[in-house]
C-alpha cells in the first residue's frame, strides 16, 4: 500500500467495540501516561430517541498518517517518522511549542505539564520492537483491533482490508491517516 | 481542539512581532524614498528605527516562555525545516532582530552616543569597541531589513494559515491579513508617539503617516471581506469555522470591535482628519504650505495654493483624534490575533 | 596557554559538554550518576483478582517493581484478554491508601482514631475477643463472612473450628436465586456456550457492560459476526442494548410474563423438542398445562412488549434450536419473585432440548485436583441464626441469607450474635439498606476485618488484620470449571510492600491462640504440592510457575449427560420441569406469575448495575479506574426529569424508605421513564478512600426485600422519590 518496506496500521472493528476501557487503562499503564490525558479515547455516539435508541462506540487514537502534518511542522525536527511508519516524538529535543498539537487534524498529541513536551500514540515503538503488540492491541476483550504490517500480505490486517470494506477519518485533512475503521 | 494551547502569550507574540515588523517596515520605507532634507520623514524614520527592535524583542521573551521547556529554545536554532513555518519563522525573527538593532543604533544620535559611551565604568571600557558611527549603514540596512519585516509579519499568519486541521486559518488571506494589520499597527504606533508627545505638531509627518495607515486599513479590510465571503463559499469545514464569527461566540467581536471600531472607525478618523491633504494629494499638488494656530488641542491649518493665491480652504487636524484612531487600529491588531488563535483552535474538520 | 590553563579550560569544556548532553538526553542534572546496568525484565505469570473471572495474566517486574500486567495468552477462558480492571491491578498493589501495618481502633467505633500494633498484639487481641464472645455466647455467638477468593476456604474451616455454623457469603446478594433455580431443575449450574450459539435472549445480564467474562467475548463476536442473534430485555438502554439485535425495555419484573408466553407459544405449537423432553425430563404434562394460561397478549399487557414480538422471538428462538438459550445470568438479586424466574428460564431451556449441546447449555466440566488432608473437627452444633432450615429449607446452607440474618441478629433471636469477623467483604457498602447493617455492626462486642483497604466496614472494625494483596501472594491452585475447565495458579510477583499476610497466615494465627492450630497445620506449599499431584504432567509445579494455567484439549465435550442411563442429580433424577423438591417444601413446583409491585404515582423503581471498569464497592479507589467516572449519577429519564424541573448534572435528593442520599442526576433517554438508575459502589463514608463522599450510595437507599425461595436479596423493589434540592 505504502512503498515503504513495513508499514504498521490499525484497522478497528468498531462494531465489536463495547466501550470497557481495557485499551485505555492497558495503555496508561504501560506508557505512564498522567491522569486527565490519554494517549487513546474512545468515541461515543447516541443517536435516536426513546425507544429507538443507537449507540456507537469508536476507539481512536494517533493515526500514524502517511504524510503527518504534525512531523512537517516541527520546528527542532522532535516529532519525526519511523521507516516503518510509526510516528514518534524524541523528547528531548521536544521544546514544547505545541505547534504539533494545533496541526493534528484528530487531536490525538496531548501536553504533559510534569514534563514540558507533547506526547502522543506511538504504537508501544518498545513493545513492537520486541516483537510485542500494542498494548491495546493485546489487551482488547472484544478483539476490535487488528495491528500489522500493511505491506506483509501474510499479516491480518492486510487480508482484513482486502475482504472487507472500511473508511478512514477525515480524510479531507490530507494527512493519509492509517487506522481503517472497518465498515 | 481539546484544550486550546496557544492562548494570551502567543497572542501578544503575534502583535508584538507584527507591531516591530510594521514600525521597521514604515521606517525603512520612509528612509528609502524620501527626498534629502525632507524633515518630517526624517522624524518618522527615526522614531520608528529606534522603536522597531522593542515589541518584537518583548514578543520573543513572551514566545520562549510559552514554551514546555524554554531553556532549550536553542534547539530552534539547530536546526533549519524549511517544511515548518515556525522554523523558517525563528531564523526570520533571529535575522531581523539583528538588523532591526543595528539599523537603531544607525539612528542613534552621534552626540548622545559618544555621551553614553563616556559615562561607562573602568572595568566594561573594553565596550567602547562598539562605538562607531554607523549611520552610513541606514539606507543597506533598510534595504535588507525591508523584506525581512514583511517576512516576519506575513510569517505569523503562515504560521497559521499552513494548517489544514484548522479551517478557520486555512486559507492564505490569513497571512495577507496579518501582513497589513501589522503595517498598519507600526502606523498607528507611530501616530501616537508623535501625537501624543508634548512637541509642537507636524502636519507633514501625520500627512505622510495617515495616508500610509489608510492605504494599508484599506487593504486590510479587502483582505478580510473575501476571506469571509470566499469562506462561505468554500468546504463545510471551512463554512462550519465561520461561523464562529457569524452567529458564534467571536461574533461581537469580530464585526463590532475588531472590523468596526478597530478597522473601519479608525479608518474613517483618518480619512475625514486627512480628506483635504489626500484630495490635495489625490490632484497632485506636490506640497502644502501650512501655518499653524494652535487652539486647545486642535491644530488649525491653512492651506494654500502652490501658485501663492489667497489660502484655500481651513482645516481642522486634531491631536485628540490622531490618538483615537491610533489606539483603535492598535486595539484592532490585539483583536483580530486574538481572535484568529482563539477561534482557530476551535475549529477542527468534523 | 600554559598546561594548566588548557587542562582547566579542557575540563571545564568537558564538563559544560557533559550537562548539555544530560540536557540533551533529557535527564534531569540532579540525578546524574554512574550509569546502573538495567534490572532484568522478569515475565510472571499468575491470576488475575480483581474480579470472580480470574483471568491469566503475566506481571512484568523489573527491579522488583511491577511494571505492567499483560493477558497471558495460554488460558482458553480468559482468552488472551485483560480488562481495563485487570490492568489496573498495579494500583491495588501500589495504592497508597492500603492498609499497611495490623491497626487497632483506640476511638469510639466510626471514630477513626487508629494505632498500629504488631501482629502478635493483634492476633492476641481477635483471639481474646472472639474467646470472650464463645464464652459467653458460645460459638454459635460469632458470624464469619466472607467473599470469595482462593483461599476464603481457610476462613470458613475457621469458623467452622471455632464451633459457628455462622457463615454468610456473596451468593446471598447475587447468585442465590439462579444457582438454586438451575439446580432444582438440572441438578446443576450449567455453563452458556454463547460461542456456539445462534440464538440469544437475555433479561438483564448486561454481559457487554457489566463484567468481561468469556461470555462477553463470545456474544461481542457472534453478534458482530452475525452468527447469533440477540434478544435483550431490560429496562435501561446498556451497551448490550446498543449492540444487540432487538432491545426491548421491559417492564421491570416481568421477564418471568415473558418467559411463560414463549413457554406457552413453544408447546402450544409444538415447537419444543419432544425426544428430548421424553427422554430426559418429568413433569412435562403438568408444565403443558400450566402455561396454557399464559398467552402471548396477556404477556404483552404484562412486559409492555407487543405479542407481535413474543410470538415471533418465541417462533425464532425454538427455530434455532438446539442452538437456542435463555441466558441465566448471574446476578439475580432483583425482584422478589427472581427464583421464580430463573426457574422459568430454566424450563424453556430444558424443553427446547439445548441441554449438553453445542450452542445451548454445558454442565461444567472439571480438572481434578488433589486434597490435602486435614484434621476434620465436629461440625458445629447450633443450629444457623438465620434459621435456614426454618425459614429457606432449600437456600445453599453455607451461603446463608444476609438479609434474614442481620434481621435476626439485629433482633437477637433465636440468639445472640455479638462477634463478627469480616473477610473480604464490605458489607456497609455492600448490603441493601446501610442504616440496619451499621445497627447490626453497633450492637457487636468484637469486629475484626481482613481487607486490603479501609473499606467502610473496615472503617467500623475494631481491629484490622490486612492481607497482602493477590500480587504478593502464593495462593492455592484454583481449578475453574465451565465448558473449558481451567487450573490457574497464582504466585507473588513481588514481596509484600508493607507488614501484611496472606490469608492463611492470618487465620494460622488466630487459630493458635484459640488452640485450633492442629486444623490448620500445613503451609501453602504443602497445600499446593497435594493439589497438583492429580494434574497429569511429569512436573505440574514447574510448569504451572512457568505457564501459569493448565487446560486440558480434551474440552469442550458435549453430550455427556446424553445417555440414557444418566441421573440427573434430583429426586426424580430427571430434568424436572416440575420441581419435587420444591413441592416437598411447600413452594410452586411451576413458576407462577405473580405481577411486580406497581410503582407508586410520583416515584421511581431504583435499578442497579455495574461497569466493568469497577468491581461491585472494592475497586472505586483506584484512579485509572475512577477516573472514567469519580462519582456515580442518578440516571432519570428526560420526561420525568422536565416536570421535576431536574437539570443534567444537577444535584438532587433521592429518597426510599431506608433513607436519602444527594447525588448528581443525569438527564438521558437511556432508561425507562418509570425507572431510576444508579451504579454501585460510591458514596464511600471511609476518609481513607479517595472518592469519600463521592456520589451516593445505593446502600443506603435500598430497602430490605428477599426472595422468599432463595432468600436472595431484592435489590430492585425499592420505590424512591426524587427532588431538586
Amino acid at each position: 500500500m505504502t512503498n515503504r518496506p513495513k508499514r504498521y496500521a490499525l484497522a478497528i472493528d468498531a462494531k465489536k467495540c463495547i466501550d470497557c476501557k481495557a485499551c485505555v487503562v492497558a495503555c496508561r499503564a504501560e506508557n505512564g501516561v498522567p491522569l486527565g490525558k490519554s494517549r487513546n479515547w474512545i468515541n461515543e455516539e447516541l443517536r435516536g430517541d426513546w425507544p429507538k435508541l443507537m449507540e456507537v462506540f469508536e476507539p481512536e487514537q494517533c493515526h500514524h498518517c502517511e504524510e503527518p502534518a504534525c512531523v512537517r511542522v516541527c520546528p527542532t525536527g522532535a516529532s519525526y517518522q519511523r521507516p516503518d511508519g510509526v510516528v514518534a516524538i524524541n523528547r528531548s529535543e521536544c521544546v514544547g511549542c505545541r505547534y504539533c498539537m494545533i496541526a493534528c487534524p484528530y487531536d490525538a498529541r496531548f501536553f504533559r505539564d510534569d514534563l514540558g513536551v507533547v506526547e502522543k500514540c506511538d504504537l508501544c515503538a518498545r513493545r513492537l520492537d520486541r516483537g510485542e503488540l500494542p498494548a491495546c492491541v493485546e489487551t482488547c476483550p472484544s478483539k476490535v483491533r487488528i495491528f500489522g504490517d500493511l505491506n506483509d500480505p501474510t499479516s491480518e490486517i492486510h487480508q482484513i482490508l482486502e475482504k472487507r470494506q472500511y473508511r478512514v477519518k477525515k480524510r479531507e485533512a490530507g494527512t493519509g491517516p492509517q487506522i481503517y475503521y472497518l465498515l | 481542539m481539546k484544550t486550546i494551547e496557544w492562548q494570551y502569550l502567543i497572542v501578544s507574540y503575534l502583535f508584538l512581532g507584527g507591531l516591530s515588523a510594521g514600525l521597521f517596515f514604515v521606517s525603512a520605507l520612509t528612509e528609502l524614498f524620501r527626498n534629502d532634507g525632507d524633515a518630517p520623514k526624517v522624524k518618522i524614520a527615526h522614531i520608528g528605527a529606534l522603536l522597531a527592535p522593542w515589541p518584537v524583542m518583548i514578543g520573543c521573551a513572551l514566545l520562549v516562555f510559552d514554551l514546555g521547556h524554554w531553556y532549550r529554545f536553542y534547539k530552534l536554532f539547530l536546526h533549519f525545516r524549511w517544511e515548518s513555518p515556525m522554523s523558517i519563522g525563528s531564523w526570520l525573527l533571529m535575522f531581523f532582530i539583528g538588523v532591526s538593532i543595528l539599523y537603531a543604533y544607525g539612528w542613534i544620535p552621534g552626540s548622545m552616543r559618544e555621551a553614553a559611551f563616556e559615562r561607562l565604568p573602568g572595568h566594561l571600557q573594553f565596550l567602547r569597541i562598539l562605538n562607531r558611527d554607523v549611520s552610513g549603514w541606514r539606507r543597506p540596512l533598510a534595504i535588507v531589513g525591508l523584506p525581512m519585516s514583511v517576512g516576519v509579519a506575513i510569517y505569523t499568519g503562515v504560521l497559521l494559515g499552513a494548517v489544514q486541521s484548522r479551517p478557520f486559518w486555512n486559507t492564505n488571506l490569513v497571512a495577507q491579513l496579518f501582513l497589513f494589520s501589522a503595517l498598519s499597527s507600526g502606523c498607528a504606533l507611530l501616530i501616537l508617539v508623535l501625537a501624543a508627545s508634548a512637541r509642537k505638531f507636524e502636519i507633514h509627518e501625520f500627512q505622510s503617516l495617515y495616508l500610509l495607515d489608510i492605504s494599508f486599513l484599506t487593504l486590510e479590510f479587502f483582505i478580510v471581506v473575501p476571506y469571509v465571503i470566499h469562506g462561505e463559499l468554500s468546504a463545510e469545514a471551512v463554512r462550519e469555522s465561520l461561523n464562529l464569527v457569524l452567529g458564534g461566540p467571536f461574533t461581537i467581536l469580530f464585526w463590532a470591535f475588531f472590523l468596526g471600531l478597530g478597522l473601519l472607525l479608525p479608518w474613517a478618523i483618518e480619512v475625514l482628519e486627512a480628506l483635504p491633504l489626500l484630495l490635495r494629494h489625490a490632484q497632485l499638488v506636490p506640497r502644502v504650505d501650512t501655518a499653524t494656530v494652535a487652539e486647545a488641542g486642535t491644530a488649525v491649518f491653512i492651506l494654500r495654493d502652490p501658485g501663492g493665491q489667497a489660502p484655500s480652504r481651513k482645516l481642522h487636524f486634531s491631536r485628540s483624534w490622531a490618538v483615537a484612531a491610533a489606539v483603535l487600529v492598535l486595539m484592532g491588531g490585539v483583536l483580530v490575533r486574538y481572535i484568529f488563535v482563539f477561534a482557530g483552535q476551535m475549529s477542527a474538520i468534523h | 596557554m600554559n598546561r594548566r590553563g588548557f587542562l582547566k579550560l579542557a575540563t571545564g569544556g568537558a564538563v559544560g559538554a557533559t550537562l548539555l548532553q544530560a540536557e540533551a538526553c533529557g535527564m534531569p542534572l540532579r540525578q546524574q550518576k554512574v550509569a546502573k546496568v538495567p534490572a532484568p525484565r522478569l515475565e510472571i505469570p499468575t491470576t488475575c483478582d480483581m474480579c470472580v473471572n480470574k483471568c491469566s495474566l503475566i506481571a512484568i517486574v523489573q527491579g522488583g517493581v511491577v511494571k505492567k500486567l499483560n493477558p497471558n495468552p495460554e488460558n482458553p477462558k480468559s482468552r488472551g484478554m485483560l480488562c481495563a480492571r485487570g490492568n489496573a491491578g498495579i494500583q491495588q498493589l501500589y495504592d497508597p491508601a492500603r492498609i499497611k501495618h495490623p491497626m487497632m481502633r483506640t476511638g469510639e467505633r466510626g471514630e477513626g482514631k487508629w494505632k498500629v500494633v504488631s501482629w502478635d498484639e493483634a492476633l492476641d487481641f481477635t483471639a481474646q475477643k472472639l474467646s470472650a464472645v464463645k464464652e459467653k455466647y458460645g460459638p454459635q455467638g460469632t458470624l464469619w463472612s466472607s467473599s470469595e477468593s482462593f483461599q476464603e476456604q481457610f476462613f470458613r474451616n475457621l469458623g467452622q473450628a471455632f464451633g459457628s455454623p455462622n457463615s454468610v457469603r456473596h451468593p446471598t446478594l447475587c447468585l442465590a436465586s439462579v444457582n438454586l433455580a438451575y439446580s432444582l431443575t438440572f441438578g446443576t449450574v450449567p455453563s452458556f456456550d454463547v460461542q456456539n450459539a445462534r440464538y440469544i435472549i437475555m433479561s438483564g445480564a448486561n454481559r457487554l457492560e457489566s463484567f468481561i467474562t468469556p461470555d462477553t467475548m463470545d456474544l461481542v463476536a457472534s453478534t458482530t459476526d452475525r452468527k447469533a442473534r440477540l434478544v435483550y430485555l431490560d429496562p435501561r438502554f446498556t451497551k448490550t442494548a446498543a449492540k444487540a439485535d432487538e432491545w426491548y425495555p421491559i417492564r421491570p419484573g416481568t421477564d418471568l410474563a415473558f418467559i411463560l408466553a414463549m413457554l406457552n407459544v413453544i408447546i402450544g405449537e409444538n415447537r419444543y423438542d419432544k425426544e428430548f423432553v421424553s427422554t430426559y425430563c418429568s413433569g412435562f404434562e403438568q408444565l403443558a398445562e400450566h402455561v396454557k394460561q399464559y398467552s402471548p397478549d396477556w404477556a404483552a399487557e404484562e412486559t409492555q412488549i407487543s405479542s407481535k414480538h413474543i410470538l415471533r422471538v418465541a417462533r425464532e428462538f425454538s427455530d434455532a434450536a438446539p442452538r437456542a438459550m435463555y441466558y441465566a445470568g448471574r446476578r439475580s438479586s432483583w425482584y422478589r419473585d427472581d427464583f421464580s424466574m430463573r426457574r422459568g428460564q430454566a424450563i424453556l431451556n430444558a424443553i427446547i432440548g439445548n441441554w449438553d449441546r453445542q450452542g445451548g447449555m454445558v454442565p461444567n466440566a472439571k480438572v481434578e485436583l488433589g486434597e490435602l488432608m486435614f484434621l476434620p473437627w465436629d461440625d458445629p452444633t447450633a443450629p444457623r441464626v438465620d434459621e435456614l432450615d426454618r425459614n429457606f429449607p432449600l437456600a445453599a446452607k453455607g451461603d446463608g441469607v444476609y438479609l434474614r440474618l442481620r434481621e435476626n441478629v439485629i433482633a437477637g433471636q433465636p440468639y445472640p450474635v455479638k462477634g463478627w469477623m469480616v473477610y473480604k467483604q464490605d458489607p456497609v457498602s455492600g448490603i441493601p439498606d446501610q442504616d440496619k447493617t451499621l445497627q447490626m455492626l453497633r450492637q457487636m462486642d468484637f469486629v475484626g476485618v481482613i481487607d486490603i483497604q479501609m473499606s467502610d466496614t473496615a472503617w467500623f472494625a475494631d481491629v484490622i488484620l490486612p492481607e497482602s494483596t493477590y500480587l504478593e501472594r502464593l495462593d492455592p491452585v484454583e481449578m475453574l470449571a465451565g465448558i473449558r475447565p481451567v487450573v490457574v495458579y497464582r504466585q507473588p510477583v513481588v514481596k509484600p510492600l508493607y507488614d501484611t499476610k496472606p490469608l492463611l497466615e492470618i487465620v494460622q494465627g488466630v487459630a493458635k491462640r484459640l488452640n485450633l492450630s492442629q486444623y490448620f497445620d500445613y503451609t501453602m506449599e504443602q497445600w499446593i504440592a497435594e493439589q497438583v499431584k492429580a494434574l497429569p504432567m511429569d512436573l505440574p509445579l514447574e510448569y504451572l510457575k512457568k505457564h501459569g494455567v493448565y487446560s486440558s484439549a480434551q474440552f469442550p465435550k458435549y453430550g455427556t449427560t446424553l445417555t440414557p442411563d444418566h441421573r440427573f442429580v434430583t429426586k426424580s433424577g430427571k430434568i424436572e420441569l416440575l420441581s419435587r423438591r420444591l413441592q416437598e417444601a411447600g413452594y410452586d413446583p411451576l413458576p407462577i406469575y405473580h405481577p411486580p409491585t406497581q410503582v407508586p404515582e410520583g416515584q421511581f423503581r431504583l435499578v442497579l448495575g455495574r461497569h466493568a471498569f469497577f468491581t461491585h464497592a472494592s475497586t472505586t479507589n483506584y484512579p485509572w479506574l475512577n477516573s472514567f467516572s469519580t462519582e456515580n449519577t442518578l440516571w432519570i429519564h428526560p420526561k420525568p426529569a422536565d416536570s421535576l424541573g431536574i437539570k443534567d448534572s444537577e444535584r438532587i435528593e433521592v429518597a426510599s424508605g431506608s433513607g436519602s442520599i444527594r447525588i448528581k442526576a443525569r438527564v438521558t433517554p437511556k432508561i425507562r421513564p418509570d425507572c431510576v438508575f444508579m451504579q454501585h459502589g460510591f458514596g464511600k463514608h471511609s476518609p481513607w478512600l479517595r472518592l469519600a463522599n463521592s456520589g451516593g450510595s445505593d446502600a443506603q437507599l435500598l430497602e430490605t426485600a428477599w426472595d422468599k425461595v432463595s432468600g436472595g436479596a431484592a435489590m430492585h423493589e425499592t420505590f424512591v422519590k426524587v427532588r431538586k434540592v
